[in-house]
């Protein structure tokens, strides 16, 4: 009965003429059932497309893409941040250590031992930068991200950022 | 939680619930854009592009019509603008590339004989007969199910229009299939 069914509307599906409900039954059937496939695609070759399957992406690749949206979503949030303050060469320079650095592993910049602080950018010495402790300039908690301005005081053009993780404190 | 209540969350800035919804709708977006393109790799740039996208306008997203719809809408424009864009040459470069398109049922009766690698190859040049316009009607329509109404909703033209790019696709599908695939027709089809 199906099948009889199934041939008689063969016509209306093709002519975009059958309800939306009945669609979906022909083309479950049109999957299932080999002797209607068969019937179905002589009348209408291009029917052999209605049988693609909906298979749902690959765990892997739909995590991927969720991480490289997200990582990309933090990203432009950072450099807006960044760019409200009118420095968009600093909000370059966050945007492409995010980017490195992958939100993963993050150095700290004094402190000794393991933990010793690698300077981002080259940077004066020690005893200059005694002078003027590092003020915080952006902090986006839940981010892993704090930039830090560590201003000469006798040179006021100069300033120096870096991007530490906030959980150590300088 | 539906999709609606992880847009409201989203929008209130909870960036991992617009993560749950990258995660729930990412993999059907695809499919669709790979089939349209005929791209796996290129889709998922699109893919990515239309969450960033979408993420940049939630607060313009009407809850009348389904998530589902309102992304189709954004990332099936954007895949339209990039086949666009494409030149002659690369659209010929693109020819045999990874695009996963697999019949089911394989292996019984007409249009399955061949395996899902043969018959991957065949539909992406066939599809690549189609304007964007008729082959993303096609696609979203014929291939991922939606209703008339919505592929109008997602292309952003009346349903007449829809049936008319159906009408036209299937047209020189056919033509297509049988001039240069015969050996996916029935036996009876094939002379």
């Amino acid at each position: 009965m199906n099948c009889e069914v199934f041939r008689e509307i063969i016509g209306s599906y093709v002519d975009e003429t059958l309800e939306e409900g009945r669609r979906l039954w022909f083309r479950t059937h049109l999957r299932e059932c080999p002797t209607c496939r068969e019937e179905a695609l002589r009348k209408e070759p291009s029917l052999l497309f209605a049988m693609a399957p909906a298979e749902p992406g690959e765990p892997e690749a739909v995590e991927a893409c969720a991480a490289a949206v997200m990582g990309r979503i933090r990203q432009d949030r950072l450099e807006r941040r960044l760019h409200r303050r009118r420095r968009p060469w600093l909000a370059a320079a966050a945007a492409a250590i995010v980017v490195i650095s992958g939100g993963l592993t993050w150095r700290t910049l004094v402190g000794g031992g393991s933990g010793t602080l690698q300077p981002v950018v080259e940077a004066q010495a020690d005893s200059e930068l005694q002078n003027s402790p590092p003020s915080v300039e952006v902090e986006m908690p839940g981010e892993g991200i704090r930039v830090y301005q560590f201003a000469n005081d006798e040179d006021a053009d100069t300033a120096v950022y870096f991007i530490v993780d906030p959980a150590m404190e300088l | 939680m539906n999709d609606l209540q992880w847009i409201q969350a989203a929008k209130k800035g909870d960036e991992d619930a617009y993560a749950h919804l990258v995660r729930r709708h990412s993999g059907g977006l695809h499919r669709a854009v790979a089939r349209i393109l005929a791209d796996d790799t290129e889709a998922w740039d699109v893919v990515q592009m239309a969450f960033l996208k979408a993420w940049q306008k939630l607060d313009r997203y009407n809850p009348r019509y389904s998530f589902t719809t309102w992304l189709y809408r954004i990332g099936t424009n954007l895949a339209i603008d990039l086949l666009r864009s494409r030149t002659s040459r690369e659209r010929a470069h693109k020819a045999g590339t990874e695009h996963r398109l697999r019949l089911v049922g394989a292996g019984e009766g007409a249009g399955t004989r061949a395996d899902s690698t043969e018959a991957t190859n065949v539909l992406q040049q066939l599809v690549r007969v189609l304007t964007p316009q008729q082959r993303s009607a096609f696609v979203l329509r014929e291939m991922e199910g939606l209703e008339t109404a919505e592929v109008a909703e997602v292309l952003g033209c009346s349903a007449t229009t829809v049936r008319n790019h159906i009408f036209q696709a299937r047209k020189a599908l056919r033509r297509e299939l049988k001039a240069r695939f015969p050996e996916y027709l029935p036996a009876s089809e094939r002379g």
